[in-house]
């Protein structure tokens, strides 16, 4: 785990010190936001929509023997916007995206392709880092805030339809418990959970032993670290923003 | 020498203030070892410049490991590695940049980005180093080196289509496309058919009646070996124990070439053909 930590540190700093200030391979990074981007969307859409269904159900559950089943449009608002589309977005592009850099790395440090960017003069944590980074950083905040809108969207149909309650006294308590803030940590949030995922992601590739069992051990890591990080993370900025 | 390849290459640089009497590549008593295990033993190697020269040995014994040490990717415990004038293990960071620049490297698998078809991969180390060709210039330089490779057409073709040859062949234009001075083979014929591997080794040979430019070649195909190298240089157990001209260490009488030579060049009529070991090797 220290040394986990230390060889991730000096990744870091190696990437900081060499490329922070260097323009990345020119293309790459709409190349790879497009590719985490879109390939994301799907999935971040249909978990988004039935975290909204049951947040909802739940919500209803909770308020209804209380009498207070206006309060549902609040509840759905504030964990929902604050708290649950910025994890889910980023569990998403973790299980998506992140194991996809954290394999392609290591297949590529496999088959001695990192060796050949260095041998071509090419710094490895600039061609595949850096686009990846810059990609992600890009999208992050914009699947953050789609995945707000799904998340409330879908619990606005669940309470009128399904459940029948007043979708204008929803709305309104969802607008009243909510402001323009909310939104903007939500899309700080993605911000940095997008930084952590592709460094993470990134590392567990570059850190990979050779071999298949080395790419799956990079690929299960890239994931179960980046979410676990990514909760914790979310945990503290809510406590400095909120706290 | 290196020239050659310049002025056959479209959009080449003129030849430049190169060091030509010096040996591009010089190894000065260099010990490696991980953990326990010392694979380079006080090895001292000098590569003459415009040869080439085969670094041999059986399996494990520490050639890939003195081929990364001339780019840089490993440095030595103790003793020094100077390429091109530049010692890698205490030279900074751009500097052995610079140096690798002056390289080219044909990986065993070839190393080809799968993102990226033949030509964009040939093309790579031109699209990185020289802002100074027009996209053009590149395309003509990259068709050249496919023809030199004998892969003509096959710009636009995925990676994920060739054969393990073609592979080769790729990794080699890639390897030659921006006038590298230095060319190293890692284990050019590993995984190649019989047929095949003569094909490599042709190429290789007629790459350097062509080019001029001095070529490294890791392997452990004794026939091959010959058919290419000038000088051939033994590594056995980390230790260099033969190092001259291909001819001199064909006619070696060290026991443990002996035995290395002999298996690869001459099948016994009798005995077990399946056991590859060599004497002290467990």
């Amino acid at each position: 785990m220290i040394r986990w930590l230390g060889g991730f540190a000096g990744f870091v700093v190696d990437w900081f010190a060499a490329c922070a200030l260097k323009a990345p391979p020119p293309g790459r990074c709409m190349e790879e936001a497009y590719r985490i981007g879109v390939r994301s969307l799907p999935v971040l859409l249909t978990i988004s929509i039935f975290v909204g269904t049951n947040l909802c159900l739940q919500g209803y559950n909770a308020f209804v023997p209380l009498g207070g089943q206006r309060l549902v449009g609040m509840f759905v608002a504030l964990a929902g916007i604050r708290e649950l589309a910025p994890i889910i977005a980023a569990a998403m592009v973790a299980s998506k995206a992140g194991t996809e850099m954290a394999s392609q790395i290591a297949v590529m440090k496999t088959r001695e392709q990192i060796d050949a960017l260095e041998v071509m003069a090419v710094n490895p944590l600039w061609w595949l880092v850096t686009p990846r980074l810059y990609g992600i950083m890009l999208v992050m905040p914009a699947l953050t805030v789609i995945s707000i809108f799904t998340t409330v969207t879908a619990s606005y149909f669940t309470a009128t339809i399904q459940l029948g309650l007043n979708g204008a006294v929803f709305l309104e308590f969802a607008r009243n418990a909510t402001s323009g803030f909310d939104l903007m940590t939500g899309v700080i949030k993605g911000f940095l959970f997008g930084i952590v995922i592709c460094f993470v992601s990134t590392y567990c590739g570059f850190a990979s032993k050779k071999g298949p069992e080395g790419v799956g051990q990079a690929t299960n890591a890239a994931v179960v670290i980046s979410s676990v990080v990514c909760v914790s993370l979310n945990y503290l900025v809510s406590q400095v923003l909120y706290g | 020498m290196a020239s050659k390849l310049r002025s056959m290459l479209p959009g080449s640089l003129p030849a430049g203030s190169r060091d030509d009497d010096k040996p591009p590549i010089v190894f000065d008593h260099v010990c490696k070892a991980f953990g326990a295990l010392t694979v380079l033993d006080d090895v001292s190697l000098t590569f003459a410049r415009g040869q080439t020269t085969a670094v041999i040995g059986p399996s494990g014994t520490g050639k890939s490991v003195l081929l990364k040490h001339i780019v840089g990717l490993l440095h030595p415990d103790s003793g020094s590695v100077h390429v091109l004038g530049i010692d890698m293990s205490r030279a900074k960071h751009t500097e052995v940049y610079r140096v690798r620049k002056r390289l080219g490297m044909l990986f065993q698998d070839g190393a080809l980005f799968d993102s990226l078809c033949v030509g964009e991969n040939i093309a790579f180390p031109l699209q990185q180093h020289r802002p100074d060709l027009s996209a053009r210039e590149k395309r003509e330089r990259v068709d050249h080196v496919l023809e030199m490779v004998e892969l003509p057409g096959l710009y636009d073709r995925a990676t994920s289509a060739l054969s393990g040859g073609q592979r080769k062949r790729v990794g080699l234009a890639r390897a030659i496309v921006n006038e590298p001075e230095i060319v190293l083979f890692d284990e050019p014929n590993s995984g190649l058919d019989p047929m095949t591997s003569d094909a490599i080794d042709a190429l290789i040979h007629s790459m350097k009646e062509q080019l001029g430019i001095t070529f490294v070649v890791i392997s452990h195909d004794i026939v091959g070996t010959i058919n290419v190298a000038d000088r051939i240089a033994m590594l056995y157990q980390g230790k260099l124990i033969a190092n001259g001209t291909t001819a001199e260490v064909v006619r070696s009488e060290h026991p443990i070439l002996r035995r290395f030579l002999g298996r690869n060049l001459i099948l016994p009529e009798h005995g077990d053909l399946t056991d590859p070991r060599l004497p002290g090797v467990p």
